[in-house]
């Protein structure tokens, strides 16, 4: 089967059996190993990227629904100006460790922040309820996006 | 300028946020095969046969491995009892029997499912109840023939790993005397460290050695156990350390690394790849251990602690790791923190036909303090005295001993961290005003600062920067890319851009101790600190004589070096490493260090295998809670932790670990759970094994109290650990107080607590 669709804006085509998630599409064959693998089951969060804009666990996501779709992944955020100001936000508020489950949360946030530019607290808590972090306990990642939130609305 | 004590950016958050970084489970080449393993279906069973004729023919097999074809040895970190795979006996369920590596996953999956298995299932000892039965089956039958690693033998015998007995008549002198007797049983079930990416590893056999790509905690463990396993020197097995998607103590001894490396030998060199899935993962990874406490304590009229007895009963499963040091941090944390007067101390660590327990985050502390501090509230109640006021009254104090003699010359940090606390929370206030349903906790801890070796060689560059050598490991701590790379820009006045630290590998890089027990910026920072100063002995010798000035008028200065007084005498460090390299040659320095032993009394227990307590740091945390009726969950309302850390390299790295580690321990007090029903896991997937999530989580308040240590790299000591080993502890405790029940099991279950309720409504 032929799969055609948008990766960071750049047009794929690929030919699959058909029964391929979209995480192994993505790290296996397009060679995106920034999106991560962590349980294959939609619990941990560490495989969600945007599917037109919409955050989705690759692993459990049939690579075919995704036939003319845009998908965004990790390695698509950097522009070449360096890290967008989300990552930039991550690095300085300390929203990272392992990193593991990093991309993920970039992921789910960019999509909640397309949605909600402003978004409070609780909103923020709830969003990431498919994310699971097991360094940092969150504090510094909810930080991340305040920081984000308001050096965003300070340009 | 100093970059002591500043925020700077972790040196690989740029990568890990751009998805550039790579984890094992990223590697990949042209000729790679992966590997899957076959493992055991029952918990204890005697194997009949292992048929994989069927397997081997398969389309895009490249090699089937079994106990037949590797070395006839046991292996282990204290005790050489582990086989590769098991070739006569099961004795948990999911040990390794077989092993496939073919061109795909699926290929490999495929041979393994056709391998026929023929096990007769025995009796499992399935917990250690059915372990210490008298005629119980025995875990491990052959256990006389068992080997140490190193040294000598230690206390074990039959399905008892290791235990350490300490004992004093005059305890049962003090029990004949008592006014008071306050007796409590707790029970912890055990935690699962969860890092987010599985266990993996790559093994590449070529020219005779074996490599080994792994994101681990501890690759000179990896270097031994593998050539071990394998019968060879470990100077011929290479381990190259990956970025590591979390470990929490799981990664410390081997896991599917000399799997991969016995099936890359057998692929004709072929490197191959093995990655757990997650139930594979949770089926066999070294959890914190479930462990059972009594508690006695005997006191006179006035409430004054006369003797005490305690036998805490940890599960080892059934392989030991290095679970076999446990017995021994009881003992020391028995009196590390309140004073216990005569005590006998028994500590067992128990085998039995589940997975291998090891070590996570805080090791038996966590389960230790939460069983201490719930037997102090209990005493406090008893004699109706506050309980703040109480442990208050019972803290050790400086020049008072650890009960293996060591003296703890900094114990009133405890009384110190009481004082900090009930500035941000005064107790009394805190108790009086708390809500209906509300309960509040408050505990105290000690914890150590691991002492293994570590060793870093600096190398100046050409370009005025400095290489890092060393074999230490960023687990995500940031305890190598803040403080190890902090502390070597501030002996140099350079920034962290100038600083470039090497990822491990034990072909290059002196040995290492590995991320555990809080020790790689306190250890390899001092380290570094040996090797910065003789570095910059060099680079002053070279600067001299180009600045033609004595090399005791010489300072450094923001990555220059000049004549003290004289700003226009700056000598920037590229020009003198140029100059040195075409000279005298490249200018590099390496430094060592490990604590120096700690002076104890060998004759007070036995079993001792873990004999003293490095450079303690002190601890109070304090916890409101809140129980909702209806559902019997626990809210965490206010959380403060008290922490001494010797010295702040990164604030928002200590933050970063202080945080981390409250929300695994309240993870553990209140959900995180594996229970084992038949020596088999009921949880096996990240949906049934409930993990903090951001929505459950208070923003820990945090106050760190600062007391450099004299040996510490700038006076730092150990921080990833401490704040963990106190959480269940002052969660139970508080959930004790709203209700007014004791809450003795770890986690504090939401059935328990609605049982509680209806109980208390009952007694109206």
């Amino acid at each position: 089967m032929e799969l055609i669709f948008r990766v960071n804006g750049r047009s794929e085509r690929l030919e699959l059996q058909g029964h391929e998630t979209l995480l192994d599409v993505l790290r296996n064959d397009l060679c995106l190993t920034g999106t991560k693998d962590g349980c294959r089951e939609g619990e941990c969060g560490a495989c969600t990227v945007l599917v037109n804009g919409r955050a989705v666990d690759s692993c459990i996501y049939a690579a075919m629904a995704a036939y003319d779709a845009d998908i965004e992944t990790v390695e698509g955020l950097a522009k070449n100006a360096g890290l967008n100001s989300l990552q930039n936000a991550f690095a300085e508020s300390g929203g990272v460790q392992c990193g593991f489950c990093t991309p993920g949360f970039l992921m789910m946030l960019t999509a909640l922040l397309d949605k909600y530019p402003h978004p409070d607290r609780d909103l923020v808590r709830d969003a990431l309820s498919g994310n699971i972090c097991r360094c940092t306990g969150y504090a510094q990642i909810e930080e991340a996006v305040a920081r984000h939130v308001e050096q965003r609305s300070g340009e | 300028m100093s970059v002591l004590g500043e925020s700077l950016v972790r040196t690989d958050a740029a990568g890990k946020l751009t998805g550039e970084a790579r984890y094992t489970v990223d590697y990949d080449a042209r000729d790679l095969l992966h590997g899957a393993l076959l493992r055991s279906p029952v918990p204890a069973g005697r194997i009949k046969a292992i048929d994989t004729a069927a397997a081997e023919s398969l389309p895009g097999v490249r090699c089937v491995v079994t106990a037949r074809d590797v070395p006839d040895t046991l292996a282990g970190w204290v005790l050489r009892e582990t086989p590769l795979f098991a070739g006569k006996q099961v004795r948990f369920e999911g040990e390794p029997l077989a092993g496939v590596a073919a061109d795909t996953p699926e290929q490999a999956k495929a041979a393994i499912a056709a391998i026929k298995l023929d096990i007769a299932e025995t009796e499992a000892v399935g917990d250690m109840k059915a372990a210490l039965t008298e005629n119980a089956p025995l875990v491990h039958p052959e256990w006389k023939s068992y080997q140490p690693t190193s040294g000598e033998d230690y206390p074990r015998y039959g399905n008892i790993a290791s235990e350490l007995v300490a004992d004093n008549d005059d305890v049962d002198v003090a029990f004949q005397n008592a006014d008071l007797i306050v007796e409590d049983e707790f029970t912890s079930n055990r935690q699962y460290q969860a890092y987010i990416e599985p266990k993996s590893a790559v093994g590449i056999y070529r020219d005779g050695r074996y490599t080994i790509h792994t994101g681990h905690q501890y690759p000179f463990n990896i270097r031994d156990r593998v050539a071990q396993y394998l019968a060879v020197r470990p100077s011929q097995v290479r381990v190259i350390g990956h970025s590591i998607g979390g470990g929490f103590g799981a990664k410390l001894d081997t896991g599917l690394e000399p799997y991969a490396a016995i099936m890359s030998k057998l692929a004709g060199g072929r490197p191959v790849k093995l990655v757990n899935n997650r139930t594979e993962d949770m089926l066999t990874c070294p959890s914190r251990e479930n462990a059972t406490m009594k508690i006695r304590s005997a006191l006179d009229k006035q409430g004054n602690l006369l003797g005490r007895e305690l036998i805490c009963h940890m599960d080892n499963g059934a392989y030991s790791g290095e679970m076999a040091f446990m017995p021994s941090v009881i003992f020391h944390l028995a009196g590390s923190v309140y004073k216990v007067g005569n005590i006998r101390v028994i500590a067992r660590l128990v085998y039995t036909n589940t997975a291998p327990t090891g070590a996570m985050r805080g090791v038996c502390g966590v389960y230790f303090s939460a069983f201490q501090e719930r037997h102090m509230d209990h005493i406090a109640d008893e004699l109706g005295v506050d309980r703040r006021e109480y442990r208050l009254n019972n803290l050790v104090k400086s020049g008072d001993s650890l009960l293996n003699g060591q003296v703890l010359d900094d114990a009133d940090l405890l009384r110190k961290g009481f004082e900090k606390m009930e500035e941000a929370a005064p107790w009394k206030q805190q108790d009086k005003n708390k809500k209906n349903w509300h309960g509040i906790g408050i505990a105290a801890g000690t914890w150590i600062t691991n002492s293994m070796p570590g060793s870093v060689q600096l190398k100046l560059n050409e370009d005025g920067s400095i290489t890092v050598v060393t074999a230490a490991t960023d687990n995500g701590s940031g305890a190598v890319s803040m403080g190890i790379t902090q502390i070597v820009a501030e002996h140099f006045g350079l920034t962290a851009d100038d600083i470039v630290v090497t990822m491990p590998d034990t072909d290059v890089a002196g040995y290492d101790g590995g991320s555990q027990g809080s020790r790689t910026t306190h250890i390899v920072g001092r380290a570094a600190g040996i090797a910065a100063d003789e570095l910059k002995g060099m680079i002053f010798d070279v600067a001299a004589g180009m600045l033609e000035a004595g090399k005791d008028d010489l300072e450094m200065v923001d990555g220059q070096v000049g004549v003290v007084g004289d700003p226009t005498s700056r000598m920037p460090l590229g020009d003198i490493a140029t100059a040195a390299t075409w000279s005298r040659g490249p200018l590099s320095a390496s430094g060592s260090y490990t604590t120096e032993p700690v002076p104890f009394n060998p004759g007070c227990a036995s079993g001792m295998l873990f004999p003293y307590f490095p450079t303690p740091t002190y601890h109070v945390h304090f916890a409101e809670v809140e129980v909702n009726p209806v559902t019997g969950n626990v809210r965490v309302v206010r959380y403060i932790v008290v922490q001494e850390v010797g010295r702040v390299i990164n604030p928002a790295g200590v933050r970063g670990q202080i945080q981390g580690a409250v929300v695994q321990g309240i993870g553990h007090a209140l959900y995180e759970s594996l229970r084992i029903r038949g020596a088999r896991y009921l949880e096996r997937s990240l949906e049934a094994y409930r993990l903090p999530l951001a929505v459950d989580m208070p923003e820990v308040e945090i106050i760190t109290m600062e007391h450099p240590h004299s040996l510490g790299p700038f006076g730092a000591k150990g921080v990833g650990e401490p704040a963990i080993i106190l959480a269940p502890a002052v969660i139970a405790c508080a959930v004790s107080d709203a209700l007014g029940k004791p809450f003795n099991r770890i986690p504090v279950s939401p059935e328990e607590v609605l049982e509680a309720i209806v109980e208390k409504e009952k007694q109206g």
